[in-house]
């Protein structure tokens, strides 16, 4: 059975889109929510619990989404650069090490 | 015509005259109580706890835990106490038969007849009323912070408490607010429990149980009402701030997504302790004092974590409906769907492999990423509200700080006598 993956929604605003677009990975966005568009990156299993730990604030929406909510904006922007970095959403092993 | 609340007593507010208050505090021991109490001294007071008159004494408490009623048989899931230490009850000189003074912020706030002093097993307590005696639980963690006596006995007001903007408009007593909705003239009234800024998911909650409440009425002239209920009470980081709550269910109204004559918002005192089922009862017991008829519960209502089941709250309050004078009204979740392109109910679409489900948590997500969601998600009007709030009241945050938590305008507070 594949390995359960938890998404962790970084919602972009124009700023976002800008350097997404100019990184050449305007694709990566998925449109949620009539129209809005997220960067969805993924935690597996351990990576989650990891994040629940290292940053208290978040908090995983067991009931409706299923999703990693509510990391600090300073945290989801640096998940941002990474991604940028990198140029892929899989990237959340690399970022945690920091942790 | 006497208002009668739950349980078919009487609403009566226990509240003295100053000039009477005044001589009647002379001489009695005053002791300081904390937010959560002072919350409950208003609750009992004011009557939205009727039938209580005051603080429950351990036959009450026993037979709420275990059979979900007071001693004299009516419904009632939550213990309401207040709590002392052994030092403090001998350094104000508590004794069964004479009154103490309760102060809030300095002043006095209420006289408590002292009818008893005693103890209880706290872990039992939370077995019965959470279901669960793990401290981790937020109810719990109250119940085992309560310090080791209990003291029961009537409460009386020695003077309103003075509510602070923004919030003034929206404290409505019992008595009050049957006159309002007398006023309105709303034959049945819903109530929406909340302690969120409403997303269009939670205005359609409110919308559909207006219709399911509306029923067989005839549609002339408006006679079915909303009640937005919002608690008031201790806050946790991360929360929205109280002001955003408050301000943003009533911009409902004022932006026309709702009117006059079917929305109202107000709010009550009470610090939530997350007991889903039991919590679920309480509600109707507050809110029938309130004067509503109806009452919508969704899925896991007033639950945490894991645990309770989505639908274990209507299942308790089917076990006690003969005795409650409130009808619930359940309702479905409500999402968001790209092909019908509008929000619908998981009862009603059947574009399941496209829905997109949202939620307060989501919300709150998208707007700490500084992210203005569409309006068909969260109206701007609240949006724009909400960052206003943040502005005014929350220090640069829409959401709970510590400085926040330091520095905010309480929401009421005792005036010196």
């Amino acid at each position: 059975m594949a390995e359960e993956k938890y998404p962790i929604n970084i919602w972009i605003n124009e700023e976002r889109f800008a350097k997404l677009d100019k990184a050449g990975l305007g694709d990566l966005c998925e449109e949620m929510l009539a129209g809005l568009k997220v960067l969805r990156v993924y935690a597996d299993d351990a990576e989650k619990d990891k994040i629940l730990q290292v940053f208290p604030t978040a908090k995983f929406d067991s009931a409706t989404t299923k999703s990693i909510e509510l990391l600090p904006k300073d945290v989801k922007d640096k998940i941002f650069d990474k991604v940028v970095e990198k140029q892929s959403v899989n990237i959340m092993g690399d970022f945690l090490s920091a942790y | 015509m006497a208002e009668l609340g739950h349980g078919g007593t009487e609403i009566v507010e226990r509240i003295m005259e100053p000039s009477e208050a005044k001589e009647k505090i002379k001489g009695l021991p005053q002791i300081p109580i904390r937010s959560q109490i002072a919350n409950e001294v208003i609750g009992i007071a004011y009557g939205f706890f009727s039938p209580l008159q005051g603080f429950m004494g351990k036959a009450d408490v026993e037979s709420v835990c275990k059979n979900m009623r007071l001693a004299n048989g009516v419904v009632w899931s939550i213990p309401i106490l207040f709590d002392l230490s052994e030092e403090e009850i001998n350094k104000y000189g508590v004794k069964v038969g004479e009154s103490v003074v309760l102060t809030y912020g300095g002043n006095p706030m209420a006289i408590l007849e002292v009818e008893e002093i005693f103890e209880y097993d706290k872990k039992s307590m939370c077995q019965d009323v959470y279901g669960t005696d793990e401290a981790k639980h937020p109810g719990c963690a109250r119940t085992y912070e309560y310090k080791d006596k209990f003291v029961g006995g009537k409460i009386t007001l020695v003077q309103r408490p003075k509510i602070n903007p923004p919030y003034e408009p929206y404290f409505l007593p019992p008595l009050e607010m049957r006159k309002k909705f007398k006023e309105k003239g709303w034959q049945r009234i819903v109530a929406h429990q909340t302690r969120n800024v409403p997303h269009t998911g939670h205005e359609w909650l409110m919308k559909g149980a207006w219709f399911q409440t509306y029923a067989e009425l005839p549609i002339e002239k408006p006679l079915v009402g909303v009640l937005v209920n919002a608690i008031i009470g201790a806050k946790r980081k991360g929360d929205y701030i109280d002001e955003a709550i408050i301000l943003t269910q009533d911009q409902l109204r004022k932006s026309g997504y709702f009117g006059d004559h079917n929305h109202l918002t107000s709010l009550t005192f009470w610090d939530m302790r997350y007991a889903g089922p039991r919590e679920a009862v309480f509600h109707a017991a507050l809110r029938t004092n309130l004067g509503l008829t109806h009452h919508m519960y969704g899925r896991d209502h007033a639950g945490v974590g894991t645990y309770y089941g989505a639908y274990d709250a209507h299942h308790l309050l089917a076990t006690v409906q003969k005795d409650l004078n409130i009808v619930p009204v359940y309702s479905m979740n409500w999402l968001f769907c790209p092909h019908c392109g509008e929000i619908t109910s998981e009862g009603l679409c059947n574009h399941q492999d496209e829905w997109q489900k949202f939620s307060g948590t989501v919300i709150r997500s998208i707007v700490q990423d500084g992210v203005k969601p569409p309006r068909l998600i969260f109206r701007p009007e609240v949006f724009d509200l909400v960052m206003e709030c943040a502005d005014k009241y929350g220090f640069g945050s829409p959401f709970v700080t510590d400085e926040y938590l330091e520095k905010r305008t309480p929401v009421f507070e005792i005036p010196p006598m």
